[in-house]
């Protein structure tokens, strides 16, 4: 046992020094964050002309009095960036183990040193890692940038406190750990598929292909959606609870959500995760290479 | 170009195999590709394997290695099985015939990142360069490397341990006169001075006649000869070529004679004729003495290559 796990971390450490070396690493970790400085640049834009035409026209609107509030920018972002991260990992995940294939590298791995389930398990927590640590890059600059650009506060009308600081941040935090939880089952969706692709081509394509048409189609699948891993996942039609707590936060809604769904947004990933890793790793012994 | 000395076959007890094949076969769907092989390598031997495009060299190594799956048939490397190479942790590795490295890693990178696959590495990435007469490319990136070089970065990348044995699949495809002659000398050297063992796939005959102390040739699939190349060569019958417009004359002529006997012609018109134990003069003189114009005679030495056209061309020895 002891040796396996000296292999494993040592995969693992193979997996990194590529990893660091790579182009589609440095797309994983910063792309999320870098999309939601451009999301807040261009609002920020649009703001500054959209409050031009009011004092000429002198006519202020209602979006001024929410407008300054920077957790809604903060949600908004969140949502951006998991949902770009999404996308990016599971065709990162489809990537990683087809494209070794193609080039033949892997070869080389599974001769010299690792066992195919070894590979797997380092890519995954590869993976994951790479995910959590562009998550934090990402909770750091949504949460900086917005507090550049707008101020945080309550939820206030009229002086009055509609929802404080803290239960913002509380639903903040459950929409944010809802919204993260499908995306460890996202990975090895990712990697189920790179195992059973032919090519690393066919692998990501197959993959992103999957996930945009379980985004376009969820919402015709009524509430059997519920039980798909990727309906919790943001996503370019989201259906996920941080969108609501976006529109929370701003003051548009105090519809919190159903704990029916929250219950299964906490219980359908784990075993999609376990599905995808068990058949991956089925599969893979079986691969000609 | 330097000398190349072979080594001899050593014992046969089971410790000294270093990998034994019994029974392997693989299909694709009906197509049997490989059939019953058997075929065992002796430590610190080199051994080559060749055969005819599609004669099932690359999978058979493919077997070896555990990247395909076959059929039936039991396979030990250094005594694990081709699932559980891994576990002889950098004692088995393989040069393929394609340069199966990172291609967006620099050449430097690449290796280094090879020793992290080794237990103990014997090398730095540095004396591996060096070896190979790689140290002007380091920083080059192993897509942008010559074929040549991407194969010698492939065996430099293989020999950052202390490999006992070295699988190569057709390791002379892209280089230059001077890059065999250097590929040659290195597996020499690593052969007697650290004793690896090689199994060289490659239809490059003169290459591994220089090299190899034993050769196997596979034949649709299967064994069709495996032994050492001077037991090979040993009992080879001599054969002549002999160019003459007279085929039937020639024919009536060879009627009678002792240990000769008419084998084939080929398309360039010459006429392949076995002498036994005879001499070519003494082939000649029998000829000019019943009064057959002879316009060539060449003598074929005994070769692998012979050896080896004589068996994919369907004739026995």
């Amino acid at each position: 046992m002891n040796q396996y796990l000296l292999a494993l971390l040592q995969a693992l450490k193979s997996e990194f020094f590529i990893s660091i070396r790579s182009f589609s690493s440095k797309l994983i970790l910063l792309a999320p964050a870098l999309l939601v400085l451009l999301r807040y640049s261009l609002v920020k834009i649009s703001e500054s002309g959209e409050q031009i035409r009011d004092s000429i026209s002198g006519s202020p609107s209602f979006e001024d009095a929410i407008a300054i509030n920077a957790w809604g920018y903060f949600v908004d972002g969140l949502g951006t960036g998991i949902t770009m991260l999404g996308l990016v990992l599971i065709a990162m995940a489809a990537y990683s183990f087809s494209y070794e294939r193609d080039t033949g590298s892997l070869r080389h791995l599974l001769i010299r040193r690792f066992s195919r389930m070894q590979l797997i398990i380092a890519k995954l927590l590869h993976l994951h890692l790479l995910a959590a640590l562009s998550i934090l890059l990402l909770l750091a600059t949504a949460y900086f940038a917005s507090g550049l650009f707008w101020e945080f506060a309550a939820v206030s009308e009229d002086g009055f406190e509609l929802i404080s600081e803290q239960e913002i941040r509380e639903e903040i935090a459950l929409g944010l750990s809802l919204a993260l939880v499908p995306i460890p089952a996202a990975i090895a969706f990712g990697l189920f598929i790179s195992v059973a692709s032919h090519s690393a081509t066919q692998a990501v394509s197959t993959s992103l292909g999957i996930s945009i048409a379980i985004d376009v189609f969820k919402s015709m699948l009524g509430d059997y959606a519920l039980y798909i891993y990727a309906s919790y996942l943001p996503s370019l039609l989201d259906q996920s609870y941080l969108q609501d707590v976006s529109r929370l936060v701003r003051g548009y809604s105090d519809v919190l959500i159903d704990e029916r769904a929250q219950q299964l947004n906490m219980l359908v990933p784990l075993p999609s995760l376990l599905l995808f890793l068990a058949a991956a790793l089925l599969l893979v012994r079986k691969r000609n290479l | 170009m330097q000398t190349i000395k072979k080594v001899s076959f050593m014992g046969s007890s089971q410790h000294d195999v270093a990998l034994s094949v019994s029974g392997l076969n693989k299909s694709y769907g009906d197509f049997k590709v490989i059939k019953d092989l058997e075929l065992e390598i002796a430590r610190g031997s080199i051994h080559g394997i060749v055969g005819l495009n599609g004669s099932g060299k690359t999978t058979t190594l493919e077997c070896l290695l555990g990247l395909k799956e076959y059929n039936s048939g039991k396979v030990s490397l250094l005594g694990n099985a081709p699932a559980d190479l891994h576990r002889a942790k950098g004692k088995i590795v393989a040069i393929f015939d394609t340069p199966s490295l990172p291609p967006n890693l620099s050449l430097r990178h690449c290796l280094q990142h090879a020793s992290l696959l080794c237990d103990k590495p014997v090398r730095t990435p540095q004396q591996a360069e060096a070896l190979l007469g790689l140290e002007a490319f380091s920083d080059f990136k192993i897509k942008h490397l010559s074929l040549g070089n991407k194969r010698r970065a492939s065996i430099a990348h293989a020999l950052l341990g202390q490999p006992e044995l070295i699988l190569l699949d057709e390791p002379f495809n892209g280089l230059d006169a001077g890059g065999v002659d250097d590929v040659l000398a290195l597996i020499s050297k690593l052969n007697q001075q650290e004793g690896t063992t090689f199994l060289l796939s490659s239809h490059q005959l003169p290459y591994l006649e220089q090299i190899c102390s034993h050769i196997a040739v596979l034949h649709h699939g299967a064994i069709a000869v495996n032994d050492s190349i001077s037991n090979l060569l040993e009992n080879k019958e001599q054969s002549v070529l002999v160019r003459c417009k007279d085929k039937v004359a020639l024919l009536t002529a060879l009627e009678g004679m002792n240990q000769v006997q008419y084998l084939r012609t080929d398309d360039d018109g010459l006429h392949h004729i076995t002498i036994g134990s005879k001499t070519s003069a003494e082939l000649n003189k029998a000829l000019v003495e019943k009064q057959l114009p002879i316009d060539e005679l060449i003598v074929q030495r005994a070769s692998v290559a012979s050896m080896f056209r004589n068996i994919t061309s369907g004739d026995s020895e």
